[in-house]
């Protein structure tokens, strides 16, 4: 609770100290005690907090990897049709109402699942970028999205929520991790990273919206606490 | 069978004999064959065929019979369709077919004989044993059998092979290849290489052969194609659109196709080579390509190459454009430990492949044949890769292979291990002292260095920025502590160390230097005794003795305190500590003298002593020389004494600022004569002295007193100076000595400068005045002057400066008047006086002796105008004025007149008129009249310029008269005589005039019109040219000029030559009198006759 006080907007250090408060609670608050609205409250701000950052963390990033990924694909109007090879990424784009009438559990556990994946190939494009620079700022932008990852799971832990178990292979194509898309020419694994920036947007900008749609929810306990965290 | 030269000749000469016997035998039968032909596939048998009309006659069948010459029989064969296989011979060939009906009856027959040149030679028709393509290098590999085992001999064979593609079946490519049948079956392969991707389109391959025998006469003809193979095999469409040439690397400035697959059904919107769209190329129905030429180099992901595909689908590739690697440059390998060899290099030019295509570098060595795969960081501009050591070997051959999909490059190097030797920078380094002239220095180098030995290089830096180089020996050890020690050293000096290393024997390359080490020594004894002076009290009772502080170098140490003693005859008498800062003790003699002695103390001890005796040996007529100024320094020399044996000291008392002088000296050896004294405190212009003792063997004497500059400058003041005395030709000047502090030289003179000036005349400086006199006064005893030959009551300007070696000082300066020479002025009074007084006498004598003359003469009572002197002077005047060109003169007529008597016309000049250019001004603008007006009466005799009328008219009314014009030339304007440059003077003295002004102001006229007091009111300058104030009948019209006769032109300016009037005189022409004009035109006088 002590950690989110500090200067945190556009710092690695700040990350760092949400990762360490991620941490910190995740063994503190029993996982079935959802009667501890308290921290959970908590950590949904810092979620919450922790996603809108990435967000505009995300859109530095973005602009740089897609100019090395050159055009096509830094062109402001491109819109290539998804693919089905594309699939290798978790997609976003469920209907809106669909996501809607989702419960709150189901709609964490989505998003949780989404990150784990999108983490993975974000780090499996990290080995392959050719500019070191781009390098640091991917490596950068991951330990940010594994606190993001670490906080759902912490929100999920306060609600009493269980973390979702890895999807087995009649799941989605993007569930097997990025080992399927080893055969994929250059070409496609560009694609792949524009779809992986893209999904990663879209995903952000719905977390962002599911967490202060949680966080209405749960009772303004760690009001305070808040407001020192929105020092972002 | 063919290289039987004998067989040859027979068969040539059969050959030639059947020629002539071709014939075919016409039966006449419809059942007779004809049209025969022959070919063969392998010069062994031919094929023969012929035609025949077989009619409704089933069941024919052929006997053929050949002969290939006499005497052999012929051989007959019977067969049922229209062929037979014959053996090829040699030459012709008879061949006599008879068609035989169904029971066996020969229907007709049939003789031919066929020449070999009737014989066509087709070889067999290929086939394509294998067609592959490697679609990453787009080549097709082709196989074949040449069929050479149909042959039984070696023959050249040539092949066409044909390459088509596309669905209209386009040829890309028709090669001929040839090769050798050596009787054998061979299977020849052949490949080519596309500038398409394989993937793009199908490629048809076929091929023929033509046999090339030499011998054989007939017809050699190609072979029929052999069956076309496709390669895809299938030429279907894809399985999913794709792009190709996938993710190939090629060089910069390549050209290269890219084709784009679809399904069927879809169609390509565009396909673009980074952001450039390119034209399409259509190769078959669901594929089309683009050609990009001269490609460069790529981005760092590589160049996209995608094709937009309607209704929806994007497919792409990623083309990878850069360079084989450069050779590697600057290879250099050495060991730091000798446990690893590390090789270095510079990669050359940047490939511009990244990740997985940049360049690979292996480090192989020849002897051992081992390689290394390096790990080299593509965006540090020099690469290292390390090779392990092997025990017992020290020559190494390297060879650095560099690779990427583009090429590859090598560099070689060998080396022996021990003459590369580039040590680790040296650590732990430390430096210990425990004396004041020692340090001990030890370090840790890492590495096995066994087998060499080392060389360091040990670095002394004191706090004076002096550096030293110390290098030391030592055998090499295995992962080691060095040490060595360094002598020589400075007590209580600070030394900074530092140290780097390399193999002895063989040099390579010095390690770096280590960190550096301060180091302070420790303290030792004074290393001297310090320099010592003394000064007795004027007295004699106590002495001065003074000491020089020792120099850091000297002190070797920090100095504690000065001992000060004072022996006599080896026993000490006094002693006492002085503590630092002081440099000087006073010592009570007590009448007695003593040797001093000085020792200084620092806590490892106490320095040698420095004596000296307090005995001063009486000296006479002591003597002042100057020193000489060096510029930096004062030169001072003195005669050599026999007598001095210990040496000179030359003592000064050198103050700075307001501090009180402090005593400072310099030894010199006895033999010594001059020296040139140096010393930071000296300031130019300021004098310095010095006393030069001579150290005897009973004591000190003082031998001179020097006096000098470091270097002389002008005087800071000029002298003061007074004038003691003035007379009327002469000046006692005199002046005091200028202060020495004054002087800041030498002084070797004044001078005197003195000139004719006014006190408040401007200053300037004697210098630059032309009348100045100088005297230059060089004996300095002289402190007064006497300036001669002045003139009388004559203000003089006197200025003194003085000036030494260094230059002149300022000027001081002052007036003074000389005095009036009385005799001369009472003369000079005197004699016109006396003078006067005669000639008033003698006037008056003269006029009372003649005064009865005189009244006749000037007063008679009746007074005579024809002998007044006056009037003749006058005519004189007037009669000048005719000579006048321009302007013909009236005779003078006066403008007064008193009649006397009736019957005489004699007129009388009663006043002379004068208007000044002030009176003028005076006047009022209506022209009153002028007699009660402003008439000047000149007391002087003014120019009166009159001309008698000789013969006045008779028929002139009495009432008429004519009047005299004068003018009287203006008291501001030259006195020029009008008799003799007239026109000159009109024209000089003329000047701007306002030009209406004239006869306006100076008009009397009784009846003057209100037209005219208009025109009076306009007073000024009217230009000329503005004809609108000028009447009609202007002078400037001829008419005006004859109507107005040629004086008409009264009181107007006129041009002297071209007589036309500048102004125009209509006011005048009214005039019933004319009075005289104005003040501008000096002697120009006119009058004008009354109508």
């Amino acid at each position: 609770m002590l950690y989110v006080s500090g200067e945190i907007s556009g710092d690695s250090w700040g990350i760092f100290a949400f990762l360490c408060a991620a941490l910190w609670n995740l063994p503190t608050i029993p996982a079935l005690n959802s009667t501890d609205e308290v921290g959970a409250g908590q950590s949904i701000q810092k979620t919450y907090d922790l996603t809108r950052y990435l967000e505009h963390q995300l859109r530095t990033l973005a602009g740089t990897y897609l100019n090395y990924l050159g055009p096509p694909f830094n062109e402001p109007d491109f819109n290539p049709p998804r693919m089905t090879r594309a699939e290798m990424v978790p997609s976003a784009t469920v209907d809106f109402e669909l996501w809607r009438n989702l419960n709150d559990n189901a709609r964490l556990a989505a998003n949780y699942r989404a990150y784990t994946h999108l983490l993975c190939y974000l780090r499996s494009m990290d080995g392959q970028v050719a500019k070191a620079e781009l390098r640091k700022n991917l490596g950068h932008f991951c330990t940010s999205l594994q606190g993001l990852v670490v906080s759902i799971a912490s929100v999920m832990s306060s609600l009493g929520y269980p973390l979702p178990s890895p999807l087995g292979s009649a799941n989605p194509t993007w569930a097997q991790g990025p080992g399927a898309t080893s055969t994929h020419n250059d070409f496609l694994k560009k694609m792949d990273d524009f779809w992986l920036l893209k999904e990663l947007q879209t995903w952000l900008w719905r977390s962002a919206k599911d967490f202060n749609r949680l966080k209405k929810k749960v009772p303004p306990a760690a009001l305070m606490l808040r407001l020192e965290a929105r020092g972002f | 069978m063919w290289d039987n030269p004998s067989l040859r000749c027979l068969l040539a000469i059969a050959f030639l004999h059947l020629l002539g016997l071709i014939y075919s035998q016409e039966t006449g039968f419809p059942e007779a064959p004809e049209n025969l032909k022959c070919i063969t596939h392998d010069l062994n048998r031919m094929i023969c065929s012929w035609d025949a009309t077989s009619s409704a006659n089933l069941g024919l069948t052929y006997k053929i019979c050949y002969t290939n010459s006499e005497p052999f029989s012929p051989v007959c064969i019977e067969t049922e369709g229209k062929r037979a296989d014959i053996p090829v011979t040699i030459g012709s060939t008879n061949i006599q077919i008879t068609t035989l009906n169904a029971s066996g009856t020969p229907l007709a027959t049939e003789t031919f004989v066929l020449p070999e040149e009737n014989v066509s030679l087709i070889p067999l028709t290929p086939q394509i044993l294998n067609l592959s393509a490697d679609f990453s290098t787009y080549t097709l590999y082709l196989k074949w059998n040449d069929s050479g085992s149909v042959f039984q001999y070696e023959l050249d064979a040539s092949w066409q092979i044909q390459i088509l593609h596309k669905e209209t079946l386009e040829t890309v490519a028709l090669i001929n290849y040839d090769s050798k049948l050596t009787g054998k079956d061979s299977i020849l392969s052949w490949d080519w290489t596309s500038d398409i991707p394989l993937e793009c389109t199908s490629y048809y391959v076929k091929i023929r052969c033509y046999i090339n025998e030499p011998y054989f006469t007939g017809r050699k003809e190609w072979s029929e194609w052999s069956p076309i193979r496709t390669v895809p095999e299938k030429d279907t469409k894809p399985n999913s659109p794709m792009v190709f040439p996938q993710d190939k690397v090629v060089l910069v400035g390549s050209n290269v196709t890219f084709c784009c697959l679809y399904n069927e059904g879809e169609s390509i919107k565009f396909m673009k080579y980074g952001s450039k769209s390119y034209p399409l190329l259509r190769l078959n129905k669901w594929s089309s390509a683009i050609k990009v030429q001269n490609v460069s180099a790529s981005i760092s992901s590589g160049t996209n190459v995608w094709c937009l595909l309607e209704p929806d689908g994007l497919e792409g590739t990623v083309l990878f454009v850069g360079y084989a690697p450069d050779t590697p440059q600057n290879l250099s390998c050495e060991t730091h430990t000798f446990i690893n060899i590390t090789c270095s290099w510079k990669p050359g030019r940047a490939t511009e492949l990244y990740t997985q295509r940049q360049t690979k570098y292996i480090l192989f060595e020849r002897i051992s044949k081992e390689n290394v795969t390096c790990e080299v960081d593509e965006l540090k501009p020099e690469h290292h890769c390390n090779f392990s050591v092997h025990a017992n070997q020290k020559i190494y051959n390297f060879t650095l292979g560099a690779s990427n999909p583009l090429g590859q490059a090598e560099s070689s190097l060998l080396i022996d291990v021990t003459q590369r030797v580039h040590l680790e920078t040296p650590d732990k380094f430390t430096v210990s002292t425990n004396s004041s002239t020692n340090a001990h220095l030890s370090w840790y180098i890492p590495g096995n260095f066994i087998q060499i030995r080392l060389l360091c290089q040990i670095e002394i830096n004191n706090s004076n920025s002096e550096q030293q180089l110390q290098s030391v020996s030592m055998a090499g050890a295995e992962n080691s502590n060095y040490r060595a020690w360094v002598d020589a050293l400075h007590p209580y000096a600070t030394y900074t160390f530092r140290v780097r290393c390399s193999a002895s024997e063989h040099f390579w390359r010095w390690s770096e230097w280590s960190e550096g080490k301060k180091l302070t020594t420790l303290e030792a004894p004074p290393a001297r005794g310090p320099d010592i002076w003394r000064e007795r009290s004027p007295v004699g009772e106590t002495l001065t003795v003074f000491w020089k502080p020792l120099l850091l170098s000297e002190a070797n140490g920090i100095i504690l305190s000065h001992e000060v003693s004072c022996y006599s005859r080896e026993i000490m008498l006094k002693a006492h500590e002085v503590p630092v800062p002081l440099n000087s003790t006073e010592i009570k003699l007590g009448g007695n003298d003593c040797l001093i002695s000085v020792v200084a103390k620092n806590r490892a001890g106490s320095s040698p002593p420095s004596r000296i005796t307090s005995m001063d040996l009486p000296s006479d007529n002591v003597k002042t020389e100057l020193a000489i100024a060096t510029g930096n320094g004062i030169y001072i020399s003195w005669p050599s004494d026999p007598n001095v044996t210990c040496g000179y000291t030359l003592k000064c008392c050198i103050s700075s600022g307001s501090e009180p002088c402090k005593v400072d000296w310099e030894m010199f050896p006895s033999n010594a004569t001059d020296a040139v004294i140096k010393s930071a405190l000296f300031q130019p212009g300021v004098r310095y002295n010095f006393s030069l003792y001579g150290c005897k063997h009973s004591g000190y004497q003082l031998l001179q007193n020097i006096t000098g500059y470091m270097k002389e400058l002008p005087p800071k003041v000029a002298p003061n100076f007074t004038v003691e005395e003035t007379s009327s030709d002469s000046i006692l000047v005199k002046w005091e000595d200028i202060p020495v502090e004054d002087c800041q030289g030498f002084l070797k003179g004044y001078i005197l400068y003195f000139a004719k000036g006014e006190k408040s005349s401007s200053k300037t400086s004697f210098t630059d005045e032309e009348n100045k006199t100088e005297k230059n006064i060089t004996d300095l005893t002289k402190k007064s002057l006497r300036i001669l030959d002045l003139q009388g009551k004559t203000s003089y300007r006197l200025g003194l400066r003085a000036y030494t070696v260094g230059g002149i000082g300022p000027l001081k300066d002052l007036y003074v008047v000389t005095k009036e020479n009385s005799v001369g002025l009472i003369i000079a009074i005197l004699i016109p006086v006396a003078v006067a007084v005669v000639l008033g006498v003698v006037t008056s004598i003269l006029c009372y002796q003649k005064r009865e003359w005189i009244k006749e003469t000037f007063y008679p009572d009746i007074p005579n105008p024809e002998n007044s002197k006056a009037l003749q002077f006058q005519k004189n005047i007037c009669e000048g004025n005719t000579a006048l060109k321009t302007l013909e003169m009236n005779p003078c007529t006066p403008n007064c007149v008193e009649v006397v008597e009736t019957q005489s016309t004699v007129l009388k000049i009663e006043d002379t008129e004068i208007i000044s250019p002030v009176a003028d001004s005076e006047l009022p603008e209506d022209g009153s009249d002028p007699e009660t007006g402003s008439h000047v009466v000149v007391s002087y005799c003014p120019p009166i310029i009159e001309e008698e009328i000789s013969s006045p008219p008779i028929d002139e009314p009495v009432g008429s008269s004519q009047v005299i014009y004068i003018d009287i030339q203006s008291m501001y304007q030259p006195q020029v005589n009008p008799e003799e440059e007239p026109e000159i003077n009109f024209v000089t003295t003329a000047g701007y005039k306002p030009q209406m002004q004239l006869p306006i102001n100076a008009m009397k006229m009784e009846s003057h019109s209100p037209t005219e007091e208009d025109l009076d009111k306009t007073v000024g300058y009217r230009p000329q040219a503005n004809t609108n104030v000028w009447k009609l009948d202007s002078p400037d019209s001829p008419i005006s000029i004859q109507s107005n006769n040629e004086n008409g032109s009264f009181g107007s300016p006129c041009s002297i030559n071209s007589r036309q009037f500048l102004i125009p005189p209509k006011d005048y022409e009214d005039s019933p009198t004319h009075n005289n004009t104005g003040w501008s035109f000096t002697n120009f006088f006119q009058n004008k006759p009354n109508d």
